[in-house]
Parts: C-alpha cells; structure tokens; sequence
C-alpha cells in the first residue's frame, strides 16, 4: 500500500514536470525594454522552473490588451489601471493581480519656445495625446486644472504613436513616456535644455500604469489561481533580476524582438529608465497607490473616466501566495 | 436558450414568406420588390440580436443591433460631427479634388502622347503607394485636420478615375471620328461632342469606384493621427474604452454614407448616359 502511494506520488510529480502549464501573457505595446521582466524571466528559464510554458504576445498601436482578454485571447494582459477601471466599468470585469510598476513614467513634452512654462500655460495650446484608452489620464490632468479639452480650451490631438507632432511644431506639447518618446524627441536633435517636461507623477495626477490583470471570473479555479501564483512570483523574479542586471535585459529583450526594429542603445537606456519606475514594487499593489489613482480618475468634473468606486478590481490573493 | 429558438423560429418563418412572395404575382408590384429584400434585411438582424443574447455573447465581442440602435439614437450629435468631418470634410473634398484632377489628366494625356508614356506609369506609381505608408508623411506635410485626409483621398481616387477616363476617351471607333473629321470639326468639337458622351459610361465605372474608395481613405487616414473629431478616430478611441456598441454606429454611419453616395452618382451616370444601351429598361 506503502509502496502505491509512493509511486502514485512519484508518478503526479513526473506529470506534473513534464506538462507545463501554459499562460499567454498579452503585452500592452511590442517587444522592449517595458516589458524586460517577463522576457528575463522566459530567458532565464524562471518560467520553466515553475512549471510554466508561457507564451508572449507582444501587442501594437492596432492591440487594446482589454479586448485581446475579452476574446479569451490571452490569459493575463499588462495594462494601465485607467484603461483597466474604465473596462470594467462597461462590463468587463478585470482584476489587478500585480503592479510591477511602482510610478508612472508618463509625462507631457514641450517645447520652451512655444511659450508653455507651467500647467497654466496649456490654456490655448494644442496638445498631443495618445487615445485608445491611454487618453485617461491626460483627460483627468486637464479635468483638474480645469481646461476643457473641446478646444475652448486646450486643442487635443491624436498623436500617432511617435513624436512628429512636436518635431513638425503642429504641438507645443506631445505626450512621452520617460522610457521610450523623450528619447525619440532627444535622437531627432532636440537639445534637452529646449524642452520642458512635466510629469503625471510629480503633477500629483499619476495613475497606476503596467499591471497585470486577469478576468474575475477565472480566479476562483483554483488551477488557474495556482498558474497566476507562480507566474507572478517568477515574473517578479525576472523583474528584479532585470533591475539588477539592466544590459543584459536589455539584450535579451533584443533578442526577442521578433521585428527587429529596435536598438540595443536604445534599449539600454529604456531599461535604464524602467528600473526606476519598477523600483519599489514587489509586485504586490499598494492599497494607497490604487486609491489615488481611483480618486483621479473619480474626480473628472463633468466627465469622469470612472462614475463609481470599482469594487473588486483588484486582489492580493494571487500576490499573498507568490510572495511569502 | 429561448432567444436562439425565436431567432431560428423567426429565420424559417420570413424565409418561408420570401420564398412565397418570390413566387408569386405580388413580387412584380414595386411593394412587393422592396419587400423580399427588406424582410430579408430585418431577418438578418433579428438571428444576430437573437443569437447574442441567447449565447451570452459579450457586448466587447459583438453587440446587439439594439444596442446599437440605442448608441446611434443617444450619440447623434457626435456621429454627426464625425461625419461632417471625416465625410464632408476629408472624403468629399478629396473626392472631386482627386475626380476632376484625374479627368483632367486624363484628357491632357489624350491628346498628347509625350504625355501618355509619361503620366499613365506615374499615374500607376501612386496608385500602387501603401496607404498605410502614406498617410503618416501626409499628416506631416499637410497637418492634423481634414487636409491631410482630403489629400490621401486625393491620391486614392485618381487612379481609377484615369484609368477608365483614358480608356472612355479611346472609346469612340475610327467612322465616327471620321465622320465628325468630315464635317470639319475642331479638336474641341469633336471631344464635347463625341469622345467625351461616349467616354461617360467609363468615366461613370471610375467614379462609381472611387466613392467606396474615398470613404475608406479619409477613415484610415485617420488612424495616422487626427483632431478628435472623426469617424477614424472614434473608432480607434472607443475600441481601446470597449466601446464596440460605438464603433459599430460608426461603421454604421459609414455605410448608409457609402450605399447614399455610390446611389448619387449612379443616378447621376442614368442621367448623363441615357443613351447607352445599359441605362435602357
């Protein structure tokens, strides 16, 4: 009898080796540095040892991860939290499982010469701004300074996902991210003392950007539930392990890059500048983190990104078991 | 479970009628030829509303018709100025600038034939252009508002219209331009009085296809970057808020808009063309 446990045991754990779980992880835009954690922890095998097999799909200008989820096309998407609280409000019930990202590294871009020194010099001005979901946060600045963004006020643009409006002078200021735009405004031969920058986090009107969310109703399978735990943990892994050691991230995620569209330079650098935004975050989300982005987005005016207080959208549960 | 069995119920029972009525004296009345089509319609959208309520289809998926219905009745104001944007604006603008750009060509190509080895492989060249391609350099040299759709439409519209205007001009056979040589007629005769009505069958066709053609151009052209007004934009806005219900207004929008003015201008072509065989009924 002794003997039977012993290798039913043996044999659960040889299955349990030998068929790895699979996750699909969408990414919120393509393959770079952003998303160096999960991509170290792919290379480094940290999946593997938690028996996983995960699949990453990197996303693009034409991928809105909350619809790729919606679908049942992955299992857990990276989003911005506006995006996700504002899905969810519409009916698709999104939950945060982890926020890598401690800060947020949006910020608005402008050029000295157009005249705009500060906040109160946006009254008039054209702006660029990413929509697609990613509006939110910029809407929710202009709500609280109290421009309207009807062009009474402020001029909004769609900016395309590069900096050509500010180049072409058609902005005086264009949304970037710390990582990734500045630098493309930069390599165009921008000095940097001919700009000004300001940024959500230090405007106060920062909002939770890269998490990682799941569909509500999966996560009471406690299959599914066990998956998420050694994902997180091993992503979390990989995260830290890529804060560390931020070249040799940044090569890996070079070597991913299906497209070959990006530069190890450039790469180094966004690394360089993701370390600092995920610096701070075991992975678990903060209570105070989540409450201050609810309450700017809450706080809309006349027309908030979010009406109600989202209950639920977001669980320790997964980070809890990853973490201890 | 039930809204699938309506909607299968209600499928067999208008087929059932259309197939009575197709057969019948009734279907050669002008109610009964609008019937069977609009039935047909309506069935269409009772088996989708039926079918997506009773698989719990999600609403970011596919919406209801009558979700949509709704959107389109409460968003009119928007939809209205999306369309004035991006159609009257960007696609109309483009549309004749591109039309009687290449009709102009066309006729210029006509008459000389330095010109016709010339224009008509540049004409081809542009026409093979990426639009995806083009429509970002455009928004740079031509700004973020309606020009820069109105000039990917520009470009969008004026190959077909070439084409087929080049080939109209070429339409006519030798004993008519003989006889009209006979009568002495001037070069400017002879093309308004007899290249020119016979080209408009062909003319007609380009036209006809452009106008699908600049619809399309001035909605894509949007996605490169816009004002926030327009139908391209608010699709791409409102797919990234899970507004599906919003986009399928737009498509919506886009569609009466591309059915009304490929109807305009095939009225118009019964009218210039009354004469050619095709128009007689």
């Amino acid at each position: 009898m002794k003997k039977l446990l012993t290798s039913a045991l043996f044999m659960a754990m040889a299955s349990g080796a030998q068929a790895a779980d699979d996750v699909t992880l969408q990414l919120k835009w393509v393959t770079q540095a952003q998303f160096a954690g999960y991509y170290v922890a792919q290379a480094k095998g940290f999946y593997e040892a938690e028996g996983l097999n995960v699949t990453i799909l990197p996303g693009g200008p034409d991928v809105a991860p909350t619809q790729v989820i919606a679908g049942g096309g992955a299992d857990v998407v990276i989003d911005w939290m506006p995006s996700a609280l504002a899905a969810r409000e519409k009916g698709l019930a999104l939950v945060n499982i982890a926020q890598p990202f401690k800060s947020s590294g949006m910020m608005l871009t402008c050029l000295k010469e157009s005249g705009v020194a500060s906040p109160a010099d946006f009254k008039g001005k054209t702006l660029g701004v990413w929509f697609g979901g990613n509006e939110y946060p910029f809407l929710n600045w202009m709500n609280k300074l109290g421009l309207k963004t009807d062009g009474s006020d402020v001029t909004v643009l769609k900016q395309g996902f590069n900096v050509d409006p500010l180049l072409q002078k058609q902005a005086a200021c264009v949304s970037t991210m710390t990582y990734n735009e500045y630098w493309q405004v930069i390599d165009a031969g921008v000095a940097p003392e001919d700009l000004v920058t300001f940024k959500y986090e230090d405007e106060g009107v920062a909002t939770l950007e890269d998490g990682l969310y799941v569909m509500q109703d999966k996560l009471s399978d406690p299959a599914f539930e066990d998956k998420m735990v050694r994902f997180v943990r091993a992503s979390m892994k990989g995260w830290k392990e890529a804060e560390a050691n931020p070249d040799e991230a940044a090569m890996i995620v070079l070597d991913n890059d299906a497209t070959g569209a990006q530069t190890e330079g450039h790469q180094k650098r966004m690394m360089g500048e993701i370390a600092k935004l995920t610096a701070g975050s075991n992975g678990a989300l903060d209570e105070a983190d989540y409450q201050r982005t609810v309450d700017a987005l809450m706080s809309g005016g006349s027309d908030p990104v979010i009406t109600k207080a989202p209950e639920g959208a977001w669980t320790h549960q997964i980070t809890d078991k990853a973490l201890q | 479970m039930s809204w699938v069995i309506f909607a299968i119920t209600f499928w067999l029972g208008a087929w059932a009628v259309n197939a009575r009525l197709s057969n019948s004296a009734l279907v050669k009345t002008r109610g009964g030829r609008l019937f069977v089509p609009a039935l047909f319609g309506i069935t269409l959208l009772v088996v989708w509303e039926g079918l997506v309520r009773g698989l719990h289809v999600p609403g970011v998926i596919l919406p209801p018709p009558s979700a949509i219905g709704v959107r389109i009745a409460s968003e009119l104001p928007v939809l209205w100025a999306d369309f004035r944007q991006t159609f009257l604006k960007g696609a109309v603008t483009g549309y004749v600038l591109g039309c009687g750009a290449a009709f102009v060509t066309a006729v210029a190509i006509d008459r000389s034939p330095f010109l016709q080895r010339g224009l008509l492989p540049i004409g081809n060249f542009v026409a093979a252009l990426p639009i995806v391609g083009i429509a970002p350099i455009l928004v740079m040299w031509f700004g973020f508002d309606w020009q820069s759709k109105a000039a990917v439409v520009v470009i969008m519209v004026f190959f077909p219209v070439l084409v087929n205007t080049v080939a109209g001009l070429a339409a006519t056979d030798r004993m008519q331009r003989d006889l009209m040589a006979t009568w002495s007629a001037s070069y400017w005769q002879s093309l308004f009085k007899l290249r020119l009505p016979a080209a408009m069958p062909f003319v007609f066709n380009g036209l006809k296809i452009a106008t699908s053609l600049a619809l399309i151009g001035a909605i894509v052209a949007e996605f490169f970057g816009s004002p926030i007004v327009g139908m391209g934009f608010r699709i791409t806005a409102e797919v990234g808020r899970m507004g599906l219900d919003m986009v399928w207004a737009e498509i919506a929008v886009a569609a009466l808009a591309g059915s009304a003015s490929y109807g305009l201008v095939a009225l118009i072509e019964r009218g210039v063309t009354f004469w050619h065989p095709s128009q007689r009924h």
